[in-house]
């Protein structure tokens, strides 16, 4: 048993009860956010370590610590420490828990870290739920009527959604009599056809659908609105990108590593996958123009990213053996999460002083507050995908990358999203910049918040600059196969 | 007649649509959970009659993890929905609709 | 010399401009003098390094600064990121740094005070940033960013104080009439991409490459002419909006609104001094291409004298020396067209010095009498005894007399035009008459003479005083440099010797200038332009008035500005433009463009609001969606595989 590979994890859990203990006795509850994010900076460091070590696995092959793991694992944790950065303004309101929802937070990051590091299912579906269940509670934190109705929805669907992912999962064990991916790859090899077996078949939908719940894809995406809108901002913003994150990370292993082979089975879920993706592009994007709220907005926004994603899933399975899908899609996800977690995090200091999220009422924000309307922005700006920022290069490389597999007809589909995209996301700069303000008072926020907003705006003018660097790691990037 | 894998699986399936239909259809939130916990031992059925096909304990195993998460699953659901109920007065998840459109 | 200091030369000024935006603007507000401080010290090692590079150059010849990929996309597109340091690129670096290290310690003194001083201060850091990552970058893709990246500061300099309206409109006129020329540039670039592939299969921006085939270029023919030909034209059409040339000319007097050290810092290094330094980095383009050499010394030619007939008559002080910039790169290009590769950089690199100071003159005369109206000044002479000795430093050194700075390169673009087009020369030569002449009419009625009351209130004669040191300084170091830059010939080799490189003629005129006649003549008409001037407007043997009396066509002519103002707004923006064109336009537009573009626009707008209606929040819905989705994908697997 080499625990030493599990040292992020196991920090975290450590940090996680820990910081649940220290609010019973401390104070200043600051402290608590401190605590976590030297945790997560440990799991960070840790994880560089194990980077160094080169790949291993343990537990008989259901954990795998390769790059790909490690990569993932950099994005949660960073993502975790800007959330709770971002959270300490927010969660100062909260008269108790602040202790347990830090913990969560840890709790949940564990949760996806292993989601990312399996390759077996039974520790999918328990890391899965790690991770889910910690974000039920989170999303229905705050127990006012919208926070609590976030977390039944999330919650109910949720259940259903693994519901459906264990059925296919039990008809995936069914035929292959292994929950190793590796093992459930030498009997998917040796098919003929889908005619063969379509029991195998079902499973895979069904597992499509399971996984398809968290990345927010159409069809599987209505609960991301409702939830999105009504849960605290700072666990939205987790949400929609640590959550994210973590179900393609899964999803590349599974697809690749168990069904990856024969060729036909993976131009078949390429396929499913670009539909799938054109589907929640326009779909997300169509909605999101007829929105005021500015975080159900975010939340349509965030299904047409999922949609955008998916064309290197597709890329993925049309062209497997070539890396380029799961390299844009690795720098896309790490473009996406600083981005969209700036957005939010600009959203969370305003809201907190103009105690709304409608979008009328960030008009004339560039007077109130310069520098967090131009950083929100310029988040927005990246989102749309327009130079000099990370979500520009994000999108002409996995738009490169669907191209280079001939998905063409999918790549215009996601250029015309852009452009529609730009007429939302271009709105809020209009009535930030252009609008008159409501009211004279600036908007204060702290400094944790405000260099959690730092990081992410220069992280996206670094992306969108010098894009190379990760590029290259991403490009560099690999699953252990068997 | 053998009891043999094949009715193990149309109990199962069975099941899960009977599950799946109660979450879709009835209104107390209760019942949604308890319909879903109806379709997680639909799975558990069939994971143990293939684990018991192929000769091995991974479905079993897999079939006690699934219970133990679903007791999880349905403690937080059960508090969330005595948070609505408390500040509702009501379950029917029909009435939980603030957020739409 | 290690690589890295190349890049820290444009890295520097560019990272004062972001702790200037992000950090003193911001949170520093009670101590903007930081923003200064910062400049001058960014810029300042910059120099310090420039001066480096140019010794390393100047010994161990071009430096090759490694590559850095920018974005790589494995057999599409690889763009690299590179520094091109040869002679002139390490001529330029020195020219840039210094002058606007000189600009910034002026501004200290002239900014004081000013709302606006740390933006103002960022602006500028940006604007020589921009410059030198121009003059450094070896593709033309990155030098077009940076190309356009001057232009974007200028536009925010010129405009600096926008409240003023004229402010708001010169920098508007700026932006666009630059803008112009830039198409060409553009579509050049895209045509080299284009034929280059053809030449070794993959498209590039890089110079070093277009250097070495130019030639091959201009051996494909495209559209009547060869590739390198349209390309060259193209190129210079953007060096002829950026240098203002005739006939895109007309923004550069009206930048004028600007601060003046603004004005001295586009005058004379960085702005209008691009465009010739593009047409110098694409020099071998240029020379593989007859008709273009021809159409770059004609405009050249034309340009210098067209400008100087209109500074003769110009009574602001500022507006004079704006004709007079255009005026003299109508000679560098001039220069350039006649095979005069180094002799027109070499005029750049003296020019820099001398129009950059006589910026700061004017700037330090308007500071103390608060005007630029030369008939509101006069007798400035004693009360300002450092700005008026450095401006006359200058003034002799623009009118080219013997041995200032201004006179070597001068002549050898005299010299240059004389061999391969005589008609422009003679052009030249008139064009160094009426400088000297104009240039001293400025020197005696600003600073001759009786004073005159200025602006009147605080800046009446008992107040008149010399600027700030802070302010003489840098204009003493540029009368310096303005005095002896021309003496850079007498380094070993010579300079024009050094810049030569691979390109052009040798200088082999240079050492025996003085031995030929055609210097003695143009030497002669410098100093009868000053006497012309010192008759006028100093002793008054005759008096303008008389003059314009005599020559009234032509002043009215010259004072007009050839209409040309007026051409552009009445005739081609009013009757062509806003008449013609935008009526097709409008209907175009109404009809046809609008009526698509809100037809869809509506159409997805209607969409969203009624897909919106399918979210009723009601989460069994959303549940029944998964199911029918996964049948629909199930179903679909079926029938389809």
């Amino acid at each position: 048993m080499n625990f030493d590979l599990l040292t992020p994890e196991l920090g975290l859990c450590g940090t996680a009860l820990l910081v649940i203990l220290a609010d019973l006795v401390v104070e200043r509850k600051t402290v608590l956010a401190g605590l976590s994010v030297v945790g997560l900076l440990v799991a960070i460091g840790l994880t560089l370590w194990l980077w160094g070590q080169g790949p291993a696995t343990a537990f008989g092959g259901m954990l795998v610590m390769d790059q790909f793991a490690l990569f993932f694992k950099l994005i949660l944790c960073g993502a975790a420490i800007l959330v709770i950065l971002s959270s300490v303004d927010y969660v100062s309101k909260f008269p108790r828990f602040q202790g347990e929802y830090y913990g969560l937070i840890l709790f949940s990051a564990v949760g996806m870290m292993l989601m990312a590091a399996t390759r077996e299912l039974v520790s999918i579906y328990i890391s899965l739920e790690l991770a889910s269940i910690s974000l039920y509670i989170l999303a229905g934190f705050l127990k006012d009527h919208r926070s609590s109705e976030a977390g039944l929805k999330y919650l109910l669907l949720g259940a259903v959604a693994s519901a459906v992912l264990l059925y296919g999962m039990a008809l995936v064990f069914g035929f292959s009599g292994t929950t190793h991916l590796d093992k459930i790859a030498g009997m998917v090899g040796s098919l003929e056809g889908l005619g063969a077996n379509p029991g195998l078949l079902l499973g895979i939908v069904l597992m499509v659908a399971g996984f398809g719940f968290k990345i927010a894809s159409v069809p599987f995406q209505m609960w991301v609105p409702d939830v999105y809108e009504g849960a605290p901002t700072p666990i939205t913003a987790y949400l929609s990108v640590a959550s994210k994150a973590a179900g393609f990370a899964v999803i590349l292993r599974v697809f690749i590593t168990a069904f990856g082979e024969p060729a036909w089975l993976s131009q078949n879920w390429g396929m499913l996958f670009a539909i799938l993706s054109a589907l929640s592009m326009t779909v997300g994007n169509v909605v999101a123009l007829a929105q005021g709220n500015i975080k159900r907005m975010l939340g349509y926004s965030s299904i047409a990213q999922a949609g955008y994603l998916m064309v290197g899933l597709a890329a993925v399975g049309r062209g497997p053996g070539d890396f380029i899908g799961q390299s844009s899609i690795l720098f896309f996800l790490a473009s996406y999460a600083l981005t969209n977690l700036g957005a939010f995090i600009a959203v969370i200091a305003i809201s907190n002083k103009v105690d709304s999220d409608l979008i009328d009422d960030y008009s004339g924000m560039a007077r109130r507050a310069p520098l967090l309307a131009l950083a929100l922005a310029f988040c927005l700006i990246s989102l749309t995908g327009i130079p000099p920022t990370a979500g520009f290069v994000a999108k002409i490389y996995i738009f490169y990358a669907g191209i280079k597999q001939d998905l063409l007809w999918l790549v215009i589909t996601g250029v015309i999203n852009s452009v529609i995209s730009a007429y939302y996301y271009l709105r809020v700069v209009r009535v930030m910049y252009l609008g008159a303000p409501a009211a004279e008072e600036g908007v204060p926020s702290s400094g944790a918040l405000r260099t959690a907003l730092g990081l992410c705006s220069l992280g996206v003018l670094v992306l969108g600059i010098v894009p190379g660097v990760l590029i290259g790691v991403a490009e560099a990037v690999k699953f252990l196969m068997p | 007649m053998t009891i043999g894998l094949e009715h193990y699986l149309i109990l199962s399936a069975v099941l899960f649509s009977i599950g799946l239909f109660g979450a879709l259809a009835k209104r107390n939130a209760v019942v949604v959970l308890m319909c879903i916990e109806i379709m997680l031992n639909a799975v558990n059925i069939a994971m143990v009659g293939f684990s018991r096909f192929w000769g091995l304990l991974t479905g079993q195993v897999f079939a006690v993890f699934i219970m133990t998460v679903a007791a999880a699953e349905a403690a937080v659901g059960i508090a969330i929905i005595i948070a609505i109920y408390r500040s509702r007065q009501s379950v029917d998840v029909g009435e939980v609709d603030l957020m739409k459109w | 010399m290690p690589h890295h200091l190349a890049w820290a030369i444009f890295l520097l000024p560019l990272g004062s401009f972001v702790i200037i935006s992000f950090i003193i603007r911001p949170f520093f507000t009670r101590w903007p003098q930081w923003a200064g401080y910062t400049t001058i010290a960014s810029i300042g090692i910059g120099l310090i390094f420039s001066v480096w590079t140019l010794i390393d150059v100047f010994n161990n010849g071009p430096l090759y600064v490694p590559p850095v990929d920018w974005v790589v996309i494995e057999g599409a597109v690889t763009i690299h990121l590179g520094l091109l340091v040869d002679q002139l690129t390490a001529v330029m670096l020195v020219v840039v740094t210094l002058v606007s290290l000189m600009v910034q310690v002026y501004s200290q003194g002239y900014m004081h005070g000013d709302g606006g001083y740390c933006r103002y201060f960022a602006f500028m850091s940006l604007f020589t940033a921009s410059m030198l990552g121009l003059v450094l970058a070896d593709n033309l893709l990155f030098l077009y960013v940076f190309w356009e990246g001057v232009g974007l500061c200028s536009y925010l300099l010129i405009g600096f104080w926008f409240h003023k309206p004229e402010a708001a409109q010169a920098a508007k006129k700026a932006f666009i009439v630059t803008r112009l020329g830039d198409f060409g540039f553009l579509a050049a670039i895209l045509l080299i991409f284009f034929q280059t592939r053809n030449l070794t299969g993959a498209g590039t921006f890089d110079i070093l490459f277009l250097h070495e085939h130019a030639t091959e270029l201009a051996k494909i023919g495209f559209l009547g002419a060869s590739v390198a030909t349209w390309a060259a034209l193209g190129v210079f059409s953007g060096a002829v909006g950026k240098s203002a040339q005739f006939p895109l000319h007309t923004w550069l007097p009206d930048a004028m609104e600007g601060p003046t050290p603004v004005s001295a810092l586009i005058h004379a290094a960085t702005m209008v001094a691009a465009g010739v330094f593009l047409v110098a980095r694409l020099f071998p383009l240029f020379e593989a291409s007859e008709q273009a050499m021809l159409a770059v010394a004609t405009i050249g030619a034309f340009t210098a004298i067209f400008a100087a007939s209109m500074g003769l008559v110009m009574n602001d002080i500022k507006r004079v020396l704006a004709y007079s910039t255009i005026s003299q790169l109508g000679y560098m290009m001039l220069g350039l067209g006649v095979f005069g590769y180094a002799a027109a950089m070499f005029h750049l690199f003296n020019h820099a010095f001398f129009k950059a100071l006589l910026f700061l003159g004017a700037g330090s005369a308007n500071h103390a009498t608060g005007t630029f109206d030369m008939r509101q000044m006069g007798g400035l002479r004693k009360a300002m005894p450092w700005t008026f000795a450095t401006y006359l430093i200058a003034s002799i050194s623009i009118a080219g007399i013997w041995p200032f700075a201004g006179f070597w390169s001068k002549d050898e673009i005299l010299a240059h035009a004389l061999e391969h087009q005589p008609a422009l020369f003679v052009l030249a030569l008139i064009t160094v008459f009426m400088t000297a002449f104009y240039m001293f009419r400025t020197v005696f009625m600003t600073f001759g003479g009786e004073y005159r009351g200025g602006a009147g209130g605080e800046h009446s004669k008992p107040h008149l005083h010399e600027s700030p040191a802070v302010m003489v300084v840098p204009m003493v170091v540029l009368a310096v440099l303005s005095v002896g830059s021309g003496w850079f010939n007498f380094v070993e080799g010579g300079f024009p010797h050094f810049l030569e490189g691979a390109h052009g003629e040798p200088a082999s005129f240079f050492f025996t200038v003085l031995a030929h006649p055609w210097p003695w003549v143009s030497l002669l008409m410098g100093i009868a332009g000053i006497l012309l001037a010192y008759a006028m407007y100093s002793a008054k043997w005759v008096t303008p008035e008389r003059m314009g009396q005599l020559f009234a066509p032509f002043y009215k002519l010259f004072s007009r500005k050839y209409w040309f103002d007026e051409l552009y707004e009445q005739v081609f923006v009013v009757r062509f433009l806003v008449n013609g064109l935008f009526w097709i336009n409008q209907l175009f537009d109404t009809y046809i463009v609008d009526g698509l573009v809100n037809g869809v626009a509506e159409g997805t707008l209607v969409a969203g609001r009624g897909l919106r209606r399918l979210q009723t929040g009601q989460l069994q819905l959303y549940g029944f969606a998964i199911a029918v989705g996964v049948l629909f994908i199930a179903g679909a697997f079926y029938l389809f595989a």
